[in-house]
């Protein structure tokens, strides 16, 4: 295994050279493609990437592969999807309201939403789906809410009553609530979406687009999704003009098309975080002066600039970056070696031990991060091993329960997200083992208050301890990238999954 | 066909070690396939919960006999993910067999041409230049030589396509998608295994009794062919057997950098997302390969060798 994933590793250096040495001439536009007045008609080609053991025709199922991912979202309609200026848009769901006690939502349904064979959407499909996702597919943590409380109260209303407090309930039903017809054949592709299955073979899709849409009508004839195991055979099919897009492509790629010219990089800002996770809970990361101090070894401009190619942005250790509510009066971390060394002479750290920092390469710039970070912390003393390790491993042996390591996540336009997943004393799944009494009230008035001056002052609160106390050093967000053919226009600029939205998208003649 | 039904056994014995092996290994391994097919938003209730349904919770005995009983029936399970082994395997194994059939020919024609030009003349420009040029060749690794080929005959020329895409019926767009991925493939191979056929053409033809026909007067092409040639079959055979494996390992390799949809691609990744159900069954069938490759050249061995003992 080792073996092979060198191999793969100097194949891909070697691909990058081949682009290099191939595309040789032609101008570059930054902004957008070839541009002029949108225009109707044409089939684009995109390239997504996906590994045929993980594919799966089930929307409700793992969508683990980014070409599966995307065909589902152009087929099926989900409640809500990420955008406008909340970070939640309108879908399937054409309103949604909750009463006082934050607790009992209702969305209403689209007005003239049908599925591809003609029939009109009602309540109880969406109730089905949502049902079929929690109970069927063992995957509650995908819709926070118990089951038995999705009801239909008429054709186009459906109820939602969560347990707890939710404010944030729109924003985590994003993409996730796929739906399909009540009773039938979930794997059918039978959708509501913009664009509707025409052919479908092994993880590629043709798909032309549904004039009965209940949205605005799309530009696109059609969308083709080829699929791809690799950003090598995905980047030399764009070469080739075999595809005309290639989504989430990363920045070795984007630097190359970049100095070739030959292709336009469409940059979605606040895609990725790769922050630095350390421990609160015990071990040489408890007192929170060392933890101070790691921040201010680092070199953010450095790390943005090196580890990612320049393809990103300085981050400030407050999870949610793309946050509607993001605290951008706090101060600005950087740089200060003097401060970190004799913040840990005054904790007494010890700098005669080594410090392992566990990584894993599962994005781009991870481990390129952590080496780097290493050789920082040499300058203030700190003496840091980096291990990589393989995701079996690091998943079983070092996530949730290490000292140091590197973690990636792909979902940064909500605080909240990551008060659920890992901050909040009482999650499962907290990767530092921080326990603080005053973020869970401040999270707890977040999902509490109904209106948004009070859901941006809990936020706020939340974030300046996150700044403060916790145990996440969170450098830089990195862009997520797109290459395209001069021809495409339209794309979208919505962080996490918004690259997925390409039925605003047209090709330029 | 005793001998040959012994060795057949001891074969067939030797797979089924070879696959409770692997089972072992793989679930020895570091890491909860479950947790990494759910990623890191599931809850641990929820991983639990699916790990249950998905009969992960059995001990390690328990789900290779019951993976064996339905392998013996036709029926590899199902993935982590829930996907029947067979549906994924089905269209897959055929397009790697096809990839790797088509590589066999080719070095198999490749290999004997070369060989026999190169041992006609040995010390002249072209045996010279073949020493030198098999060499590089056997060094070359699969990647390297592929992304070369994609370069200069996709990129710069433009004659043939650089990946692979299936068309709506399942099929490769135009067969020309097989010419890279044949030569990337093949060229490493046909270079060692003309260095074996050389050797083993060399060795034959040193043999007293060739060199006593050739004073005889026998006619060349007949000591070739009643000579030289059944001496030098079971060396070559082997070899081309021995082949089959490192071809199905350099598939890996090639369908990846070609997008080529075969079975290589779910090798890498049912290691990599701890698929031990998907990991077996894979082994399972290349290793019936191997072994049928074998078995095969094992009849070769003693057809070349009948009466001579």
């Amino acid at each position: 295994m080792v073996a092979a994933s060198r191999r793969v590793l100097l194949g891909s250096s070697l691909a990058a050279a081949t682009v290099t040495a191939v595309a040789a001439c032609g101008g570059t536009d930054d902004e957008g493609g070839a541009g002029g007045a949108p225009r109707e008609g044409g089939t684009l080609r995109v390239g997504a990437l996906g590994s045929v053991e993980a594919l799966t025709k089930d929307p409700h199922g793992l969508l683990s592969n980014n070409s599966d991912f995307l065909i589902m979202s152009l087929v099926y309609d989900a409640l809500t999807v990420p955008g406008g200026g909340t970070g939640v848009a309108p879908r399937l769901a054409e309103s949604w309201s909750v009463a006082d006690d934050a607790k009992t939502w209702t969305f209403t349904i689209a007005e003239g939403a049908s599925f591809h064979d003609g029939t009109p959407v009602i309540a109880a499909d969406v109730v089905a789906s949502m049902k079929r996702i929690i109970v069927d597919m063992d995957a509650a943590f995908k819709v926070p809410v118990p089951p038995e409380q999705i009801t239909a109260l008429d054709d186009r209303t459906v109820q939602m009553v969560t347990e707890d407090p939710n404010s944030q309930l729109p924003l985590l039903l994003r993409l996730v609530t796929f739906t399909t017809r009540e009773g039938a054949d979930a794997t059918a592709f039978n959708g509501t979406g913009p664009f509707k299955l025409e052919d479908y073979t092994d993880g590629n899709a043709r798909l032309v687009r549904f004039d009965g849409w209940h949205g605005p009508r799309p530009l696109l004839d059609a969308i083709e999704v080829t699929r791809f195991e690799s950003t090598d055979a995905m980047m030399n099919a764009l070469q080739g003009g075999q595809i005309d897009l290639a989504t989430t492509a990363g920045a070795v790629s984007a630097r190359l098309a970049e100095e070739s010219g030959a292709f336009t990089v469409h940059r979605r800002p606040n895609d990725a975080a790769l922050p630095i996770v350390m421990r609160v809970a015990d071990g040489p990361f408890a007192d929170v002066r060392v933890r101070t101090a790691m921040r201010l070894i680092a070199d953010r401009d450095a790390l943005v600039q090196q580890a990612l190619s320049g393809y990103g942005t300085v981050a400030n250790d407050v999870l949610g970056t793309g946050d509607a509510f993001y605290d951008t009066s706090l101060p600005q971390r950087a740089q200060d070696l003097d401060t970190a060394r004799s913040l840990l002479a005054e904790a007494g750290f010890d700098l005669d031990a080594t410090y392992t920092l566990y990584t894993i390469d599962e994005a781009f710039g991870e481990v390129a991060a952590a080496t780097l970070f290493a050789e920082q912390a040499a300058k203030a003393g700190v003496t840091i091993e980096v291990v990589e390790q393989d995701a079996g491993t690091f998943y079983d042996q070092t996530w949730c329960k290490a000292d140091l390591y590197t973690m990636f996540w792909g979902t940064n336009d909500s605080v909240a997200f990551y008060a659920q997943k890992v901050l909040q004393s009482s999650s499962e799944t907290n990767e530092t083992g921080w326990a603080s009494e005053d973020f869970d009230r401040a999270y707890g008035d977040l999902l509490a208050a109904t209106d948004p001056a009070a859901q941006e002052d809990a936020s706020h609160r939340m974030q300046r301890l996150e700044y403060d106390e916790s145990g996440y050093l969170l450098w830089g967000m990195a862009d997520g990238i797109d290459l395209h053919t001069p021809a495409v226009n339209g794309l979208s600029t919505a962080p996490g999954f918004g690259w997925v939205l390409l039925e605003g998208a047209w090709l330029a003649s | 066909m005793i001998r040959f039904l012994a060795a057949l056994a001891v074969r067939a014995g030797l797979l089924l070690v070879v696959l409770a092996a692997v089972y072992a290994a793989a679930d020895a391994l570091p890491g909860d396939p479950v947790r990494l097919a759910m990623g890191p938003t599931a809850s641990p209730a929820d991983v639990e919960a699916r790990r249950e349904s998905l009969g992960l919770d059995r001990p390690l005995p328990a789900r290779f006999a019951d993976w064996l009983s339905g392998l013996v029936q036709g029926d590899l399970g199902t993935t982590v993910r829930g996907q029947p082994i067979n549906d994924l395997l089905g269209d897959r194994l055929a397009s790697t067999l096809l990839l790797t059939g088509l590589t066999f020919a080719f070095v198999l024609v490749v290999a004997l041409a070369w060989a026999a030009l190169w041992s006609a003349r040995p010390r002249g420009r072209f045996g010279r230049t073949s020493a030198v040029g098999t060499s590089i060749l056997v060094a070359t690794p699969e990647f390297v030589l592929g992304t070369l080929l994609v370069l200069v005959f996709a990129l710069v020329l433009g004659l043939l396509p650089a990946t692979t895409v299936v068309g709506a019926d399942g099929r490769l767009a135009t067969p020309l998608m097989l010419v890279l991925p044949v030569l990337a493939l093949g060229l490493p191979h046909a270079a060692w295994q003309t260095r074996v056929n050389r050797a083993a053409i060399a060795e034959a033809a040193a043999m007293p009794h060739v060199e006593q026909a050739r004073l005889d007067g026998v006619p060349e092409r007949r000591v070739v062919t009643r000579h030289v040639l059944p001496l030098a079959a079971p060396t070559i055979a082997a070899s081309l057997a021995t082949m089959v494996g490192t071809l199905l390992a350099g598939a890996v390799v090639v369908e990846t950098l070609f997008n080529y949809p075969g079975a290589g691609q779910l090798v890498a990744g049912s290691l990599e997302s701890r698929d031990t159900t998907l990991l077996v069954s894979l082994t399972a069938l290349c290793g019936l390969v191997v072994v049928a490759a074998l078995v095969i050249a094992d009849a070769i061995r003693l057809w070349a060798l009948r009466g001579r003992r």
